[in-house]
C-alpha cells in the first residue's frame, strides 16, 4: 500500500531531477550571450531551473501538508488491476519492437482475451489474427501507411 | 460585411460532396472516441493526424475538427448513459444527465444536451465568424515581443486561473517546454540536449505524449478503477426529440448565459472543462429550480453541454488568428497545421483565406452534420460499452501504440509512448494538470524564437518588453496572473488576520 506522501514525493523528486537533466544539457550549449543572441542551452537552461525551483515548491507544500496526505494512493487490489493491465502492455511493446506490430497485435489481443476475458483460447486466437489482418488491411492498403514489420512479414514476403 | 463575403466563399469551399463526407466520417470516428474509455478528443485527433499529412489540408483540417465536435458529444452520451465521462470536459453533465436518464428520460437528457451542446457550438462559430478577421489584423501589428508576451500571457493565466496547485502547474508546464527543446534547436540549427542518444536527434513529437498521457495514462486509470458499465437503454425516438425541442426556449437564459462562459474560456487557454463546471456552478447558484439540481434537473444538462462546446469551438479563434491555441484539442490541431506547412496566426489570413474560411464554414456546417449524425447513430454506440472490456481495452492499447507508430515510423516513439502513459497516470492521480505540458510542447519552440528574437532586437536587454504599451500591458498582464496564487493567498491571510482581530 502506497500513501499519497510518498507518491506525491516520489513525483516531485522524479521531476527535480527531470529539471536538473535539463539544467545540465543545457549547460553543455552554452547559456551566455553568443554571435546570435542568446546561446542555444540559455533557454533550457532557466525552464530546467524553473522545473527544479516548482518540483522544490511542491515538496515544501506535501512536507507542510503530511498529515494531509495519508489517504491510500493505490491500494492491493488497484496495484493488482494495473498490473495485470501493465504488465501485458509492456510485453506487447517488446513484442512490437521485435516481431512487428502486427504479429505483437494478434498475440497481444489473443492472451489478454484468453487469459482475462475467460474466452476459450481458440476464439481468442482467431480474433486477434482477425483483428492483426484487419489493421493490416486498414493501414497498409487503405491509408498506406506502413507499420513496423518483423520476421514473419519478411518470410511472407509481405512489405 | 467583409467577413461575410469571406465566408460565403469559405462555404463554397466547404461545401462539396467530398467534403461533406468526410465531415460524416469525421463525426462518426469522433463519437467513437468520445464514447470509448481512455480515447478523447486530443488523442483522438492525434492518433489521425499522421493519416491526414498526405491529404490537401482544407479536407484534412474538415476531417479533424469533425472529429473534433463529434468526440465532444461522445463524451456527453457515456455522461448521461453510463455515469462515465467520456471526457473531463463532460464531467459536469453527469450530475444531472444521469439522474434524469435513471428516471426515464434519457431520451430527453440525450436531445437536450445535443441541441445545447449544438447551440453552444454554433454561438462559438459565430463569433469566430465576427472576430476572427479584425483580431488577425490587430495581430498582423506585432513583432517577437508582443508574440512573446501573446505566449507568456496564455502560460501564466493556467498557473493563475488553473485551480490545482501553481507549482503543479509551472511542473508541467516546465516539462512540456523541455521536452520541446530536445532535438534541433531551431534558430541556431544546433542539437541539443540529446545526451548522445541518436534517437533523441529528432526531438520529442507532441504526438506521442498526447497519445501516451491522455490515451494509455486514461486507459490505466480506468482499468485501476474495476470498470463496470451498467448503463441505461436508451432509444432515441423521434417524438421524443421534437417534444424536447419544443422545451429548448425555456432554457433561453442558460442557454445565453453558458454560451458566453464557454466563449470567454474557450478563448482564453480556460479551457472546455473549466467551462463547462463554471457554467454548471452558475446555473446552480442562480436557477429558481436550484434545489432540483443533482437530482435530474433538464437546465443541469443544458448549462454545461452549451458551455462546453462553446468553449471546444472558440477556442480555435486564438488558435487561428493567433497561433496560441485554447485547449488542448486545438493545440493538437495547431501542431497538425504546422506539420502541413501552414503557420496558424494572422498571416494565414492573408495567405490561405480559402483555408481559413474553409474551415470556419466548415464549422457551422460539421456541427449541424454532427447534431443529425449523433441523434441518428447514438444507441448504437451506446452498445459498444456493452462489449465486455478484456477486448475493447486492449484494442485501444493497439490503436494507441499504432497511432504512435504512425507520426514518424520510429520504433523509439512506442517505448516513448509507455513512458508517457506512465507519467500521465502518474500526473492524473496526483492531479497534475497535462493540458499545460501539451500546450508547452505545441508553443515551446515558438515561444522560445520569440524571446530570443526580442533579445536580439533589444542587445539582451528585457526592458523591450515594456517598450510599447501593448506589449506592456500583456506582459504585466501575465505577470499578476502568475503571481496570482501567491496574492491571492496574500489576501486572504490578511483578511483572516483582519477578521481575527476584530473578534478580538
Amino acid at each position: 500500500m502506497i500513501s499519497r506522501f510518498k507518491a506525491e514525493i516520489a513525483t516531485a523528486t522524479l521531476t527535480a531531477s527531470l529539471g536538473l537533466v535539463t539544467v545540465i544539457g543545457a549547460l553543455e550549449f552554452g547559456i551566455g550571450w553568443g554571435d546570435a543572441g542568446p546561446e542555444s542551452g540559455a533557454f533550457p537552461f532557466y525552464i530546467g531551473l524553473l522545473v527544479i525551483g516548482a518540483s522544490l515548491g511542491n515538496l515544501a507544500q506535501m512536507a507542510r501538508d503530511r498529515s494531509a496526505l495519508q489517504a491510500v494512493f493505490l491500494d492491493r487490489e488497484q496495484a493488482h488491476r494495473v498490473g495485470s493491465f501493465l504488465v501485458p502492455m509492456l510485453a506487447f511493446v517488446i513484442l512490437a519492437v521485435t516481431l512487428g506490430l502486427y504479429v505483437a497485435t494478434a498475440l497481444y489481443l489473443a492472451f489478454v482475451m484468453w487469459r482475462q476475458g475467460g474466452y476459450h483460447l481458440i476464439v481468442s486466437a482467431a480474433s486477434g489474427v482477425a483483428a492483426a489482418i484487419l489493421f493490416y488491411v486498414v493501414l497498409e492498403y487503405a491509408f498506406q501507411v506502413p507499420l513496423l514489420k518483423g520476421p514473419l512479414e519478411s518470410a511472407l514476403g509481405l512489405y | 460585411m467583409e467577413n461575410f463575403a469571406s465566408l460565403l466563399h469559405g462555404f463554397s469551399v466547404a461545401l462539396t460532396t467530398y467534403h461533406i463526407a468526410l465531415m460524416i466520417v469525421g463525426v462518426l470516428l469522433g463519437i467513437l472516441v468520445g464514447v470509448l474509455p481512455g480515447l478523447g478528443a486530443p488523442n483522438g485527433v492525434s492518433l489521425l493526424l499522421p493519416l491526414t499529412f498526405t491529404m490537401d489540408p482544407v479536407s484534412a483540417i474538415i476531417l479533424l475538427t469533425s472529429m473534433y465536435w463529434g468526440a465532444l458529444f461522445g463524451g456527453s452520451t457515456t455522461s448521461i448513459l453510463f455515469n462515465i465521462p467520456g471526457e473531463p470536459s463532460s464531467v459536469a453533465t453527469t450530475f444531472d444527465g444521469y439522474p434524469m436518464a435513471k428516471q426515464g428520460q434519457a431520451a430527453q437528457a440525450l436531445t437536450l444536451a445535443f441541441l445545447s451542446a449544438g447551440f453552444g457550438a454554433l454561438v462559438g462559430v459565430i463569433l469566430i465568424t465576427v472576430l476572427s478577421g479584425w483580431v488577425a489584423k490587430f495581430a498582423l501589428k506585432f513583432s517577437s515581443p508582443e508574440y512573446f508576451a501573446v505566449y507568456f500571457l496564455a502560460f501564466a493565466s493556467f498557473v493563475g486561473l488553473g485551480g490545482t496547485s501553481p507549482f503543479k502547474t509551472i511542473v508541467s508546464l516546465g516539462l512540456g517546454f523541455a521536452f520541446a527543446a530536445v532535438g534541433m534547436d531551431t534558430v541556431s540549427g544546433a542539437l541539443r540536449l540529446t545526451y548522445g542518444f541518436s534517437d533523441l536527434l529528432g526531438g520529442i513529437s507532441f504526438l506521442i505524449a498526447v497519445i501516451g498521457l491522455f490515451g494509455i495514462g486514461e486507459l490505466m486509470l480506468t482499468m485501476e478503477e474495476g470498470l463496470r458499465f451498467d448503463g441505461i437503454r436508451a432509444r432515441v425516438r423521434p417524438r421524443d426529440v421534437i417534444k424536447t425541442i419544443a422545451t429548448m426556449p425555456r432554457y433561453w437564459v442558460a442557454l445565453l448565459r453558458s454560451s458566453a462562459i464557454g466563449c470567454w474560456m474557450g478563448i482564453t487557454p480556460g479551457g472546455p472543462t473549466a467551462a463547462s463546471f463554471m457554467s454548471y456552478g452558475l446555473a446552480k447558484r442562480l436557477s429558481r429550480r436550484r434545489d432540483g439540481f443533482g437530482k435530474g434537473e433538464p437546465e443541469g444538462v443544458v448549462a454545461p453541454e452549451t458551455a462546453d462546446h462553446a468553449a471546444g469551438s472558440s477556442a480555435i479563434l486564438p488558435m487561428l488568428a493567433l497561433g496560441v491555441p485554447g485547449s488542448a484539442t486545438a493545440a493538437v490541431m495547431m501542431g497538425g497545421l504546422m506539420i502541413w506547412g501552414l503557420n496558424p496566426g494572422p498571416m494565414l489570413f492573408i495567405e490561405r483565406p480559402d483555408f481559413v474560411w474553409g474551415l470556419i464554414a466548415s464549422m457551422y456546417l460539421g456541427n449541424i452534420v454532427a447534431v443529425l449524425v449523433v441523434l441518428t447513430t447514438i444507441p448504437l454506440f451506446a452498445s459498444i460499452l456493452r462489449i465486455p472490456f478484456a477486448i475493447i481495452g486492449p484494442i485501444i492499447v493497439v490503436v494507441c501504440f499504432i497511432g504512435a507508430y504512425t507520426v514518424a515510423g520510429r520504433s523509439f516513439d512506442l517505448w516513448l509512448a509507455l513512458v508517457f502513459g506512465l507519467v500521465g497516470y502518474l500526473f492524473k492521480k496526483l492531479d497534475y494538470p497535462i493540458a499545460p505540458l501539451v500546450l508547452a510542447m505545441v508553443l515551446g519552440d515558438k515561444a522560445e524564437d520569440a524571446f530570443r528574437q526580442s533579445m536580439i532586437m533589444s542587445r539582451g536587454s528585457l526592458s523591450i518588453f515594456w517598450s510599447n504599451g501593448l506589449v506592456g500591458t500583456l506582459i504585466t498582464l501575465g505577470l499578476v496572473l502568475a503571481f496570482w496564487p501567491l496574492v491571492s493567498a496574500a489576501l486572504r491571510k490578511r483578511a483572516k488576520s483582519d477578521a481575527s482581530s476584530v473578534i478580538a
